[in-house]
C-alpha cells in the first residue's frame, strides 16, 4: 500500500505531485515559450512543483542544455514578468532543465531520451507533452511506445499530454485515438483543452452543484435559451498554415465551445470524480440532435472576415492575410443552433458563435430565462421588462453576473434592468492561475477531470464532421463575409431572428 | 494600555463622530465613490483589537489591504474610556481607549450581518476572546510578545470560532516545503527514523509552533526531540532541520530573506536541492490569506494544543 504524506493538510497545504520529469516535444516552439515555461515558473514560485522535478526539452534545433536554459530565462522575461536580472527561483529551476536535439522520426532520439531519463532527477513519473504540429502526433506516440517509454511499473508512471486539435474530423480523430491507445491506456492520456483550465469554467460546476438556488431553475421550465460566444479581435496571425485547414468550427466550436456547452447542460454528477463528471458531460453531448439532417437546411452560418477596422487599426481581409489562399473557403466565423434531446433541455435552443476579427475579445455564456407568466407592470411602466439573464464571463474579467429588473427610484412605477456582478479579481484579491498552470499540475497529479476524454472528442467530431461534409458538397462555393470589426454576418442574426430572438450585444 | 491614544496615529485623516452616528457615517462614506471603495462593494469586516501601541501598524496593513479588497475596518485601541474618541475615514473607524468590557458591544454595533467578520487580535485580556468568538467568523491571533495566554484561551474556544494566527500564516510556506520533501518516496519510507528537529530564528513562539506542528503531524510515525534556538534578527525562522540517523531535511533562508534553500539528503538516494520563494510575508498579505480561510484549521489546533 502506498504510504501517504503525513505533512499535508487539506486546508492550507495543497498536494504537490510526486517526482516528475516533464518531457516537452517541441521545446523551442511558441507554445513552450509563451505558455509552458512561464507556467512551470509560476508553479515553482507557488511551491506546486515536486521537490524532485526535471524538464527535458526535445526539438530539432541543435543546442546544449545551456541554450535551453537561456531560452527559459528569456521566456520568463518576456511572458512571465520576471525581472531582467532573473531571480533565485528561476535560476534554481533552470538547473533542472535539460535538452535533447534530434528529428522526431529518428529512433535514436528515443534511445537517447531513455538514457537521459535515467540520469535526471524525478523520472519516476514521466509526462510527455506533445507541443508539436498535430501531423507529428501519431509518429511520436508510436515511437514512444515502440521505444518502451510509454509504460512503467507502478508506482512509476508514464503519461501523455496531447494538444488540440485531436484530429480534423471524426475519421482522423478515431485514427489518432486508436494509435494512442495502442501504446497508452486512456487513463494515461491527457487531452488539453485550455478552456477547461480557466477558473470560471471550473467554477461552473461549483456554481451549479454547490448552490441550492440555481439547480431547481436550470431547465426548460425556466430557461428560454442559452448563448455561448467566443469572440476574438485577432485575425489569423502567424497561424495561416494551420488555420486554413481548420476554420472556426474546428478551431473553436468542436472543442472549446462543446466543452462549455456540456458543462452548462450536464446532469449533476454523483461525485466530483473524473469518471462521474466526464460521464455526465458525455451524456449531454450525446443528447445533441444531429446538426445536419434531411428535414431542411442545417442551422449553421459560416462567414469570412473582409477588410475592416478593429482595435483602432485598419486590417486586411482574411483572403489577403499572409499564407491564406486568395480563394480560400475557410470560415473565420461560425454560428449554430443546437437542440438537446433530454428531459432537462427539450425545446431550449443553445446558440453558439465564434469568430475572428470581431469588435472585442470575449468569451461568455449567457443563460436567458423565460419572462414571468404575467407581466403585471406592462400597463403602469413605460419600459418593458427585460428577461432575467445569467452571464458567465469566461474571459477576460472572469466572473458571473445576474441581470434582473428593479424599480427606478421615484414616484412613478418605472422598471430598469440592473446587474449583480461577481468578479474573481475583485472578490478574492488573489492571482487567478493561468489555465496551463492548472492543467500541467493536474496532469502531474494524474487527475483527468479537466481533460477531454476520447469518447467526448469523437462524439463532438461526429456532430461537426457532417457540417463540413455538407459545406464541401456545396457546389456554388459561396462564402458569406462580414466586415472586420463587426459582430459577424447578417445571416447569423437571421439564425436567431427566425426563432424570435437576437444575439446579446457584447 | 496605559499609553495615551493619539487618534491621528490610529486613523490618519479621520473625522470625529459620535459613536451613535458611526454607522451612518460609514454608510455615507461607502456610497461616496471609488475613493472609499476600490471595488464598489465591501467583502468583509475586519476588527483589530489591541493595546494602543499595536494598532498603528495594523491600521497601515489594513489600509494596504483595503486597496485590494473592500473592507470595513474597525480599529479598537484598548484603554479605560467609557465614552472613547471615535473617528471615521472612508470605510474605517477607530475607537480610542475603549474599556475592554465594552469591546463586544462596540463590535456588535458596528459589524455587518451580511459580511464575514474577522477579528485581528493584537493582544489584551484574553478573557475578551470569548465574547469576540461569538460575534465573529474568524479570529486571527497576533500578539507581538508572549502570545501564550491568548493561545491558551483560544484552545478553550476552538469549538466556538475558527482561530488562526499570523505566526501560523507565516509558517505556511515553510510547512509546504517540508511537506514537499515527503512526496519523495525515500523520505516517506524513512519517516519513522526521523528523531530530531532543530529550528533557529528570532521568534521563539513561531519556532515552537512549527515544532508542535511537526510533532503532531508525525505523531505515531516518529518521535522528535526538539531544539529551538532563538537569535537576534528580523527573520522569525531562519533555518529548520529535520534529522535522523541517515537523513536530513534542511530549509534555510536565502536570497536576503526572500527565498528558502531546500535540501534533502537520504542515504542511498540522490540529494534534493532547490531554491523556492518564501512568498510575501507582509502583514497585509498574510491577513488577506487568513481572511480566505473560513473553516477551522485542525493542523493549527493540534499544533497549538501540543505546545501550550
Amino acid at each position: 500500500m502506498e504510504i501517504t504524506n503525513p505533512l499535508y493538510d487539506s486546508l492550507r497545504i495543497e498536494q504537490a505531485p510526486g517526482p516528475t520529469t516533464l518531457v516537452i516535444f517541441g521545446a523551442t516552439g511558441d507554445l513552450t515559450r509563451r505558455k509552458l515555461l512561464p507556467a512551470l515558473y509560476h508553479l515553482s514560485r507557488g511551491h506546486r512543483l515536486p521537490a524532485r522535478f526535471s524538464v527535458i526539452g526535445v526539438a530539432r534545433t541543435e543546442q546544449a542544455d545551456a541554450g535551453f536554459r537561456e531560452q527559459f530565462q528569456e521566456s520568463l522575461r518576456e511572458f512571465a514578468s520576471m525581472e531582467p536580472a532573473g531571480d533565485d527561483v528561476a535560476a534554481s529551476l533552470a538547473e533542472r532543465l535539460y535538452y535533447l536535439s534530434g528529428d522526431l522520426d529518428d529512433p535514436g532520439l528515443y534511445r537517447r531520451l531513455q538514457a537521459r531519463l535515467e540520469e535526471v532527477d524525478g523520472a519516476d513519473g514521466v509526462l510527455f507533452y506533445l507541443a508539436i504540429p498535430p501531423t507529428a502526433y501519431e509518429d511520436v506516440v508510436r515511437r514512444l511506445g515502440e521505444g518502451g517509454l510509454a509504460s512503467a511499473d507502478p508506482p512509476r508512471w508514464r503519461r501523455l499530454i496531447v494538444e488540440k486539435p485531436f484530429g480534423t474530423d471524426l475519421h482522423t480523430a478515431r485514427a489518432l485515438n486508436a494509435t494512442v491507445h495502442r501504446h497508452f491506456a486512456e487513463e494515461q492520456v491527457f487531452r488539453i483543452d485550455h478552456y477547461l483550465g480557466k477558473e470560471t469554467v471550473q467554477n461552473l460546476m461549483v456554481f451549479r452543484f454547490a448552490n441550492g438556488m440555481f439547480e431547481p431553475i436550470w431547465n426548460r421550465r425556466y430557461i428560454d435559451h442559452v448563448q455561448i460566444t467566443a469572440a476574438e479581435t485577432v485575425g489569423v496571425e502567424r497561424r495561416a498554415s494551420y488555420y486554413e485547414g481548420a476554420g472556426a468550427l474546428r478551431d473553436m466550436v468542436q472543442n472549446h465551445l462543446m466543452q462549455l456547452l456540456s458543462l452548462i447542460a450536464m446532469e449533476p454528477p454523483i461525485t466530483f470524480s473524473a469518471a462521474s463528471v466526464r460521464d455526465r458531460k458525455m451524456d449531454a453531448l450525446l443528447s445533441i440532435q444531429p446538426i445536419v439532417n434531411q428535414h431542411g437546411p442545417a442551422p449553421v452560418v459560416r462567414a469570412q472576415y473582409r477588410e475592416g477596422w478593429v482595435n483602432g487599426d485598419e486590417v486586411p481581409g482574411y483572403r489577403s492575410e499572409p499564407g491564406v489562399a486568395p480563394g480560400s473557403m475557410t470560415e473565420t466565423y461560425a454560428a449554430l443552433r443546437l437542440q438537446l434531446d433530454s428531459w432537462r433541455w427539450a425545446g431550449v435552443p443553445f446558440y453558439i458563435r465564434s469568430g475572428k476579427r470581431l469588435p472585442k475579445r470575449t468569451t461568455e455564456i449567457a443563460i436567458q430565462f423565460r419572462r414571468p407568466p404575467l407581466e403585471i407592470f406592462r400597463r403602469v411602466s413605460p419600459t418593458t421588462v427585460a428577461p432575467n439573464l445569467l452571464i458567465v464571463n469566461v474571459q477576460p474579467d472572469e466572473g458571473i453576473s445576474i441581470r434582473f429588473d428593479a424599480k427606478l427610484p421615484g414616484t412613478r412605477m418605472q422598471l430598469a434592468p440592473v446587474m449583480m456582478n461577481f468578479r474573481y479579481g475583485a472578490q478574492f484579491a488573489r492571482d487567478v492561475p493561468e489555465a496551463y498552470e492548472t492543467l500541467l499540475l493536474d496532469a502531474m497529479l494524474g487527475d483527468p477531470t479537466l481533460f477531454a476524454r476520447h469518447d467526448f472528442v469523437e462524439a463532438s467530431w461526429a456532430l461537426i464532421t457532417p457540417v463540413h461534409q455538407a459545406w464541401d458538397a456545396e457546389r456554388d462555393g459561396q462564402m458569406p463575409s462580414y466586415e472586420a470589426g463587426e459582430w459577424g454576418p447578417a445571416d447569423a442574426d437571421g439564425l436567431m431572428a427566425r426563432d424570435g430572438r437576437r444575439w446579446r450585444t457584447l | 494600555m496605559s499609553n495615551p491614544v493619539r487618534m491621528e496615529h490610529l486613523l490618519p485623516g479621520g473625522e470625529p463622530v459620535r459613536f451613535a452616528e458611526a454607522n451612518a457615517a460609514l454608510a455615507r462614506n461607502q456610497g461616496a465613490g471609488d475613493a472609499a471603495l476600490p471595488h464598489g462593494a465591501l467583502r468583509a469586516t475586519v476588527v483589530v483589537v489591541g493595546p494602543t501601541d499595536s494598532l498603528p501598524q495594523a491600521g497601515e496593513a489594513l489600509r494596504e489591504l483595503s486597496e485590494r479588497v473592500g473592507l470595513r475596518a474597525i480599529l479598537i485601541a484598548l484603554g479605560t474610556e467609557r465614552s472613547p474618541a471615535v473617528e471615521v475615514n472612508g470605510c474605517a473607524i477607530a475607537i480610542g481607549g475603549l474599556k475592554p468590557q465594552y469591546v463586544n458591544n462596540a463590535v456588535a454595533a458596528l459589524r455587518l450581518s451580511s459580511l464575514p467578520t474577522a477579528v485581528w487580535w493584537r493582544g489584551g485580556d484574553p478573557g475578551m476572546l470569548e465574547g469576540l468568538a461569538a460575534l465573529s467568523d474568524r479570529i486571527v491571533l497576533d500578539e507581538a510578545s508572549a502570545p501564550e495566554a491568548g493561545w491558551k484561551r483560544a484552545i478553550a474556544l476552538f469549538s466556538h470560532a475558527a482561530f488562526g494566527d499570523l505566526r501560523w500564516a507565516r509558517l505556511t510556506r515553510w510547512r509546504a516545503l517540508l511537506a514537499n520533501f515527503f512526496d519523495a518516496a525515500e523520505v516517506r519510507e524513512t519517516a519513522g527514523s526521523f528523531d530530531s528537529v532543530r529550528i533557529c530564528g528570532a521568534d521563539g513562539p513561531t519556532a515552537r509552533l512549527l515544532a508542535g506542528w511537526l510533532q503532531t503531524s508525525l505523531e505515531g510515525v516518529a518521535r522528535l526531540s526538539v531544539d529551538v534556538t532563538t537569535e537576534p534578527g528580523d527573520a522569525p525562522i531562519r533555518e529548520v532541520s529535520l534529522g535522523g540517523p541517515s537523513q536530513e531535511l534542511t530549509l534555510r533562508l536565502a536570497g536576503g530573506g526572500s527565498c528558502v534553500k531546500a535540501a534533502a539528503r537520504v542515504a542511498g538516494a540522490r540529494a534534493i536541492s532547490r531554491v523556492v520563494t518564501l512568498g510575501d510575508q507582509r502583514a497585509a498579505t498574510l491577513l488577506s490569506e487568513e481572511l480566505q480561510v473560513r473553516a477551522r484549521d485542525p493542523a493549527f489546533e493540534r499544533a497549538l494544543r501540543a505546545i501550550v
